[in-house]
C-alpha cells in the first residue's frame, strides 16, 4: 500500500517536472515527501516517523524525486538550447541569403545592417568602417544610438583579446574580420546576444563587406573593360571610315588636275569628291553627336509641337542620304505633344538613315506616327532584309554592325547608338524588331504631354 | 607600249572605283571592276587579268583568303590596297602570294608607280633571263657572282650575294621578311630575323653610296625590303 503510495508521487513528481522549471519540481519533491509522510507512513495524520525502515523509504522518494527533476531539466534545457540554436541557424541563413540577392555594390553596404536587423529582431545595428581617423557608419534598426568615432577607434584598436568592450551599458561591439585582419566593427543594442551568435553574424557580415567589393572591383574592371573594347572600336571604325573617303577625294582630286579628263568624266570626279565630303562631314557630326551625348551636353528643351512637323524635320535633314526612297507617312495630326523636337527629330533622322542604308534603292520607307497617354510613338519600317535574328540584341550598340552591313562602307555603326542616346535623354526607349511580312520595323516612344 | 594590259580592280567600294578606274583607264589600261571577292575570284578566270588591285576589306571574303584563292588560278601580280593600319593581314597577304601593297589614303602616282613595277616584271619574266642587272651604279653579274660599282668590283660575302641578286631579281617589289629568310636561310629561319638585319647592314655598307639613309636597300617598315632600281616616276 504505501509502495503503490510513494509510486503515485514519483509520477506526480515526474511530471511536474517535465513539464515545469526545475524550482517548480523541487518543491512538489519536498511537498510529495511530506505529503507521503503524513498521509501514508504511520503514525498517518502526523509527521513523525515511527519505524526507522519507513525513514529509508522517505529518503529515497525524495532523492529519486530531485534526481528526476534535474534530469528532467536538464533534457529541456537542452532542447531549448538546440532550439535556439536553430533559430539563430535559420537567422543566419536567411541573412546570407538577404546578402546574395543584393548584386549592387553600393546597396550591399548600406542594406546589410538592415538585414542583421530584420533577421535578429535587434533594435539597433551599425556596420562601422575605419576610413583613415574618420568611420564610415552604415546603421539600422528602430533606435538610433549616437557611436561616439573615439570610442570606436579605441575598440578598434584594442582587439588584441578577439572580444571588442561594450560601449555604455547596451552597444555591443565585435570586430569583422576577413581571416584573421580586423576590417570594421559590428555594433548591436537591444537584444542580449550570445557571443557565438554575435561572432557567426560578425562573420557573415564580413563576408558580405567582401562580395561588396568584390563586386565594386568587377564593375570596376568591367567598365575599363567596356571602355577599352569602345575605344579600340572606335578607332578601327574611324580607320576604316576615314582613310576610304580620303583616298576617293584624293584620287578624284588629282585626278581632276590632271589633263586627261573630259566635261563628263570631270563632273563625274567632283561630284564623287562632293559625296564623300558629305560622307565625311556625316561621320564626323555623328561623332560629335555621340561625344556630347556621352558627356551629357545634350539637354532636353520641350515645346508644344505637331508629330507631322518632327517627321519632315526628320525627313529633311536626311533627304540626300534617301536617294529618292519615297517616305510615306501616315501621323496622327488631330494632337500635340510637348518634347524636345529637335533630339526627338534627330533620333527619327537616324532611323530613316538606317531604314534608307539598309533597303533597296527606291522602295518606301514608311513612318508611323501615334499619340498615345504615354507620349509619341513613331515606328520605321523600311522594305530591306530585315535585321538578322542574332544581330537584334546589338543593333543599338555602337560600332555594331549587323552581317547584312559588313563592307558596306555608308554605315558608321554610330547611327542607332546615337538614336538611343538622344532618346535616352528624352527617357524615351527604342525597339528593333522583324515584320513577318519582311524589312525591319524600328520603333521609338518618347513620353510626352498630350493634348 | 604595244600591249594593253588588262587590270582587274577588286573594290567593294563605289567611291573607290568612280576614283581608282577612271585613273587606270587614262594611261592606257583595260580595266575590269568587281566588288566582290567571289567575283574578283570568278572573273580572274574569266578575264584573264595581268595584274589585279584588291582591297583588302571586302564584303564576302577576307581579303588573305581571295589572294589566296586567286594564286591558285593565275600568276599576275596583286597589288593590295589596304585599308588597315595593322601591318598582319598586310604581311599575310603578301606571303600568300600578292606582290605589293599601297596604304590608304594613297596618291594616284603612288598607285600608278606600284602597278607600273608589277606589270614591268611581268615583261620581264616573259623576256629571256636577264644575266646582267643595272641598279643605279651597281651592276650585278649573276652567272658570275660578281657586283661592280662604278669601276670597282665590290666583294661580297656569297650570302650577301645571294640577298642582293634576290633583291634584285624582284626589284622594286616588296619582299616580306619572311620571304627572305625562307629564301636565303631556309624555312627554318623564319623566327630569326636578327640575321637578316646583320646581313642587310653588312651588305648596305657595302653598297650603298652612304649606309645611314640608303638609296637602293629600302626598309619597308613591318614588313619586308624592297630594292629601289628606279627614280620615283
Amino acid at each position: 500500500m504505501t509502495a503503490t503510495a510513494a509510486m503515485g508521487f514519483l509520477i506526480v513528481v515526474l511530471f511536474v517536472a517535465a513539464t515545469s522549471p526545475l524550482w517548480v519540481a523541487v518543491v512538489t519533491s519536498f511537498a510529495a515527501v511530506i505529503a507521503f509522510n503524513f498521509f501514508f507512513l504511520p503514525p498517518v495524520g502526523t509527521l513523525t516517523i515511527a519505524d526507522p525502515q519507513n525513514w529509508v523509504a522517505l529518503v529515497a522518494l525524495l532523492i529519486v524525486s530531485l534526481v528526476g527533476s534535474n534530469l528532467s531539466a536538464v533534457a529541456r534545457a537542452r532542447t531549448q538550447e538546440s532550439e535556439a540554436r536553430r533559430d539563430e541557424l535559420a537567422r543566419l541563413f536567411d541573412l546570407s541569403r538577404d546578402i546574395l540577392l543584393v548584386t549592387d555594390s553600393q546597396a550591399a553596404n548600406a542594406s546589410l545592417a538592415g538585414f542583421i536587423s530584420r533577421r535578429f529582431d535587434l533594435q539597433y545595428v551599425a556596420i562601422c568602417m575605419p576610413h583613415g581617423s574618420e568611420w564610415v557608419v552604415f546603421e539600422a534598426g528602430s533606435n538610433r544610438v549616437t557611436l561616439d568615432p573615439r570610442d570606436l577607434s579605441a575598440a578598434f584598436q584594442n582587439l588584441d583579446g578577439g572580444r571588442a568592450p561594450s560601449i555604455g551599458e547596451s552597444v555591443r561591439l565585435t570586430p569583422l574580420r576577413l581571416g584573421t585582419r580586423p576590417i570594421g566593427l559590428l555594433a548591436v543594442s537591444g537584444r542580449p546576444m550570445e557571443s557565438g551568435t554575435l561572432d557567426a553574424v560578425a562573420g557573415v557580415a564580413a563576408i558580405a563587406l567582401e562580395r561588396a567589393q568584390f563586386l565594386d572591383d568587377r564593375k570596376a574592371a568591367d567598365v575599363a573593360r567596356q571602355s577599352e573594347a569602345l575605344k579600340s572600336a572606335l578607332l578601327a571604325s574611324l580607320g576604316h571610315d576615314l582613310r576610304t573617303p580620303l583616298t576617293a577625294i584624293r584620287v578624284a582630286a588629282s585626278n581632276l588636275q590632271a589633263s586627261w579628263p573630259d566635261e563628263r568624266e570631270r563632273k563625274e570626279q567632283s561630284d564623287l569628291i562632293l559625296t564623300e565630303v558629305d560622307r565625311l562631314t556625316r561621320l564626323f557630326q555623328n561623332i560629335l553627336e555621340m561625344a556630347r551625348i556621352d558627356a551629357g551636353a545634350v539637354t532636353q528643351n520641350t515645346r508644344w509641337v505637331a508629330p507631322s512637323e518632327i517627321i519632315e524635320a526628320a525627313r529633311s535633314a536626311v533627304e540626300p542620304s534617301l536617294r529618292g526612297r519615297p517616305v510615306q507617312i501616315a501621323a496622327d495630326v488631330e494632337r500635340l505633344v510637348r518634347l524636345d523636337p529637335r533630339l526627338t527629330a534627330a533620333a527619327l533622322s537616324q532611323l530613316l538613315e538606317n531604314a534608307a542604308q539598309y533597303s533597296p534603292a527606291g522602295s518606301p520607307i514608311d513612318v508611323h506616327a501615334s499619340v498615345g497617354d504615354e507620349g509619341l510613338t513613331i515606328a520605321v519600317r523600311d522594305r530591306g532584309p530585315g535585321v538578322p535574328e542574332p544581330d537584334l540584341p546589338h543593333v543599338f550598340e555602337r560600332f555594331h554592325r549587323g552581317a547584312n552591313a559588313k563592307g558596306r562602307r555608308s554605315g558608321t555603326g554610330m547611327g542607332l547608338a546615337i538614336a538611343r542616346g538622344v532618346l535616352a535623354v528624352e527617357r524615351g526607349q527604342i525597339a528593333a524588331e522583324n515584320c513577318p511580312d519582311g524589312g525591319a520595323r524600328f520603333t521609338m516612344t518618347v513620353p510626352a504631354e498630350v493634348k | 607600249m604595244t600591249r594593253t594590259w588588262r587590270i582587274l580592280l577588286v573594290d567593294d567600294d563605289v567611291s573607290i572605283q568612280r576614283a581608282v578606274a577612271p585613273l587606270l583607264r587614262s594611261r592606257g589600261y583595260h580595266v575590269d571592276v568587281v566588288g566582290t571577292g567571289h567575283d574578283a575570284v570568278k572573273a580572274v578566270g574569266d578575264k584573264k587579268p595581268d595584274l589585279i588591285v584588291l582591297d583588302l576589306g571586302l564584303p564576302d571574303l577576307e581579303g588573305v583568303e581571295v589572294c589566296r584563292q586567286m594564286r591558285q588560278d593565275t600568276r599576275a601580280p596583286i597589288v593590295i590596297l589596304s585599308a588597315r593600319s595593322g601591318e598582319a593581314e598586310k604581311v599575310a597577304a603578301l606571303d600568300l602570294g600578292a606582290d605589293d601593297y599601297v596604304t590608304k589614303p594613297f596618291g594616284p602616282e603612288e598607285l600608278l608607280a606600284r602597278i607600273r613595277v608589277a606589270l614591268r616584271r611581268v615583261s620581264e619574266a616573259e623576256a629571256p633571263t636577264v644575266e646582267l642587272v643595272q641598279v643605279g651604279d651597281i651592276t650585278i653579274d649573276f652567272p658570275r657572282h660578281r657586283v661592280i660599282r662604278g669601276a670597282d668590283e665590290v666583294r661580297l660575302t656569297p650570302k650577301e650575294f645571294d640577298l642582293l641578286a634576290l633583291l634584285a631579281r624582284n626589284a622594286d617589289r616588296v619582299l616580306t621578311h619572311r620571304a627572305i629568310l625562307t629564301a636565303i636561310w631556309g624555312p627554318n629561319a623564319v623566327d630569326q630575323p636578327e640575321h637578316l638585319w646583320v646581313l642587310m647592314a653588312q651588305l648596305r655598307k657595302k653598297i650603298e653610296p652612304d649606309p645611314a639613309t640608303p638609296r637602293y636597300l629600302i626598309s619597308e617598315p613591318w614588313v619586308g625590303y624592297r630594292l629601289v632600281s628606279m627614280s620615283a616616276d
